[in-house]
């Protein structure tokens, strides 16, 4: 094992967004000329939250003549721009963030000396570790400093807490959070490649990008790796980009990556100004491989996912190269009072959105129809005519009363069935503190007479069909 | 691999509907169909998918997959391709490979060509093709003949359960028509067999004898 890395972490408190807030706008211009400003010592500033950056300190810090002296010239530098700083120097990346923190005030600096970073997290309690379920888990257990948690053997920490508690168990004893791979591996295995002269046509650049995917793939396996995502990066004469990241889990073919260029090429040809000879056609395609970690068979299924069979992966990635990633979806029922809104649709080999986790059907939703789910679910309901024995629209008022008993259904364009059973109304009013989405709509159990039963409701007047009982 | 007990080749289905099929189950590489698409399609899937098979719903967009996992279908093993478009036939033959229970309701009518493909297709495979709509060729057909909601005055109560009798029709070892009164869905939202004591409702054609048999 190589000696580790010295890493300086330089935090910004002035810049950081308050707790659970996105990054505030008006911070992102003096970090931008902090981060100017630090490019003038190291070339590769890494960016790790907003309001804070890291960078290897060894080069800088033997051209400063120590890292107390290129820690005192940082601050300098930045308190020149205004920006007040705390820096922090260690062994990784984790703990050069913890000794940041550990400053006193704007100005100053703290370094941990080489070898002592485990020393030095062992005081700090164990809610540095960035998980507030895993560290509520360990203070219940009594293990209260990061030292307590590093106390602990490796394997039982892996069976117990499984891969994620392994990584903060690497943490908390001063070793980076993962097996450290084949580093710098971005700029080594991103491949491109150059037309000249520029080709107006997106057919050849997808014919280029199988290749150059196959390259990109020799490459990574030579080496042993896979990445999780792949960045497509297309330039034009005229100066305009495309960036876009993929997701790809070690599991696209060549074919699978040239498709996703072309999807690429297509949306973007739909978004942008769709004039073609203004952008001088397409100079550059490159592949980048991201978040490149060691190939250890397919990763769909991660830490809290349910495993996904590797042939239904493969026929489900399959029909997304022929329709596009977002033609398969994965159900995820979560509570809702409309019938519509009772399951929400994930795009496959998405990673599911912490506001979707699901587990929310059983939570009480007053207004929810009761009984059954109707079988057919319209994601655009179609319009209906209802109408009573006189043949007159049937009506509702704004409170609830009903013109008259409806005694026909017509959906859509379709003859009229007489009604045999009905009941309602009964009314939802739904966000109405917020004009947009405000909706108000009063619901209708319908039984027709061929023995069908449809969920109908009236909005604004004109009767939709939400659902059947079919 | 899921554990589907691939002994007898059929995938299982919910207990309610065994005696409507022959053998008591789907049988793996046929074709069934259900003319049209509503719950009895979901209660077929449910069964596969609740004993560990995976399944897939194409150019179903309005498939209501709250009462589908109501019965049994596992959300977490199922793939929906809602709008497949004119190249269903290569969607479907995809899907069939790595999925045990396909769920296709074709955009337009089914050519021949297709349908004789895809049943070669199916034949190699170990999967199950549910087609909502027309198949020429399938193996086993299931209809709704006959619907009673109960629980839906005029103006009051709601709608608290549906008697439905279902008829299965088919070739070879499937010949003969059967039919069973379920209750499509109980008032849990399940599907259970109905008691045949119960007079048909007003409406609905008696049963011949012999197919109540």
């Amino acid at each position: 094992m190589t000696a580790p890395q010295r890493v300086m972490v330089v935090r910004c408190p002035g810049l950081c967004p308050p707790p659970g807030a996105g990054p505030g706008r008006g911070a992102a211009r003096p970090f931008q000329r902090a981060l100017a400003a630090l490019a003038g010592f190291c070339p590769a500033v890494e960016v790790t939250e907003p309001g804070a950056c890291a960078f290897a300190a060894r080069g800088p810090a033997r051209h400063a003549g120590g890292e107390a002296a290129l820690a005192a010239k940082v601050v300098a530098a930045l308190a020149g721009l205004g920006v007040g700083c705390r820096v922090g120097v260690a062994d990784g990346l984790f703990a050069a963030a913890c000794a940041a923190r550990a400053t006193e005030g704007d100005g100053t600096v703290h370094i941990v000396p080489p070898g002592q970073a485990a020393a030095f997290l062992a005081r700090l309690p164990v809610s540095e570790l960035g998980d507030p379920g895993l560290a509520g888990l360990l203070r219940r257990l009594g293990l209260r400093t990061l030292g307590d948690f590093a106390a602990l053997p490796a394997g039982d920490v892996v069976g117990r807490f499984g891969a994620a508690g392994e990584a903060a168990h690497r943490l908390a004893r001063g070793r980076d959070a993962r097996q450290v791979t084949a580093r710098p591996p971005d700029a080594d295995l991103s491949v491109a490649w150059q037309f000249d002269p520029p080709e107006p046509l997106a057919e050849p650049v997808v014919f280029a990008a199988k290749a150059l995917a196959e390259r990109m793939h020799a490459g990574l396996a030579g080496r042993g790796l896979a990445c999780a995502r792949v960045r497509v990066q297309v330039g034009w004469a005229g100066g305009r980009e495309s960036s876009r990241l993929w997701r790809h889990d070690g599991l696209l073919s060549a074919v699978q990556v040239a498709d996703r260029v072309r999807w690429q090429l297509d949306g973007d040809q739909e978004a942008g100004p769709g004039d073609e000879r203004a952008d001088g056609g397409i100079t550059v395609l490159r592949l980048v491989p991201d978040q490149v970690t060691r190939a250890t068979g397919h990763q769909l299924a991660l830490w809290g996912e349910p495993v996904v069979s590797d042939r239904a992966a493969r026929a489900a990635l399959q029909v997304q190269a022929m329709l596009g990633q977002h033609a398969v979806l994965r159900p995820l029922p979560q509570g809702g009072r409309n019938v519509s809104e009772q399951v929400t649709y994930v795009t496959f080999g998405i990673k599911r959105q912490p506001g979707l986790a699901g587990g929310r059907e059983a939570r009480p939703w007053p207004g929810r129809i009761p009984g059954a789910a109707p079988a057919v679910v319209y994601p655009e309901p179609p319009e209906a005519a209802v109408t009573d024995a006189a043949g007159r629209a049937v009506t509702v008022t704004g409170r609830c009363a009903v013109s008259a008993a409806p005694a026909a259904l017509a959906i859509g364009g379709e003859p009229p069935r007489p009604v045999t059973g009905w009941a309602g109304p009964w009314p939802l009013s739904e966000r109405w503190w917020d004009p947009a989405a405000a909706s108000r709509r009063a619901r209708f159990q319908l039984l027709t007479g061929d023995g069908r039963a449809w969920l109908a409701a009236v909005q604004g007047g004109r009767w939709l069909i939400e659902a059947g009982y079919l | 691999m899921p554990a589907v007990p691939p002994g007898a080749g059929l995938l299982p289905v919910l207990p309610a509907l065994r005696d409507l099929l022959p053998g008591g189950g789907l049988a793996r590489g046929t074709v069934v169909t259900v003319p049209e698409f509503g719950l009895l399609c979901l209660a077929l899937a449910a069964g596969a998918s609740a004993a560990g098979a995976w399944c897939a719903i194409a150019g179903i967009p309005e498939a209501g997959l709250a009462a589908a996992t109501g019965l049994g279908l596992d959300p977490g093993r199922t793939l929906l391709v809602p709008g497949p478009g004119g190249s269903w036939p290569q969607v479907v033959a995809s899907l069939l490979d790595g999925c045990e229970l396909v769920m296709v309701r074709p955009p337009s009518g089914a050519p021949a060509h297709v349908t004789r493909r895809l049943g070669a297709r199916l034949r190699r495979g170990h999967g199950v093709l549910l087609v909502a709509g027309d198949w020429p060729g399938a193996q086993v057909c299931l209809r709704v003949a006959g619907r009673d909601w109960t629980g839906l005055g005029r103006g009051h109560g709601r709608l608290r359960a549906c008697r439905a009798l279902v008829t299965a029709e088919g070739r070879g070892q499937a010949a003969g028509p059967r039919a069973r009164w379920l209750w499509l869905p109980a008032e849990d939202g399940s599907v259970a067999v109905a008691d045949p004591g119960l007079a048909p409702p007003a409406g609905i054609p008696a049963l011949p004898a012999a197919a109540t048999g």
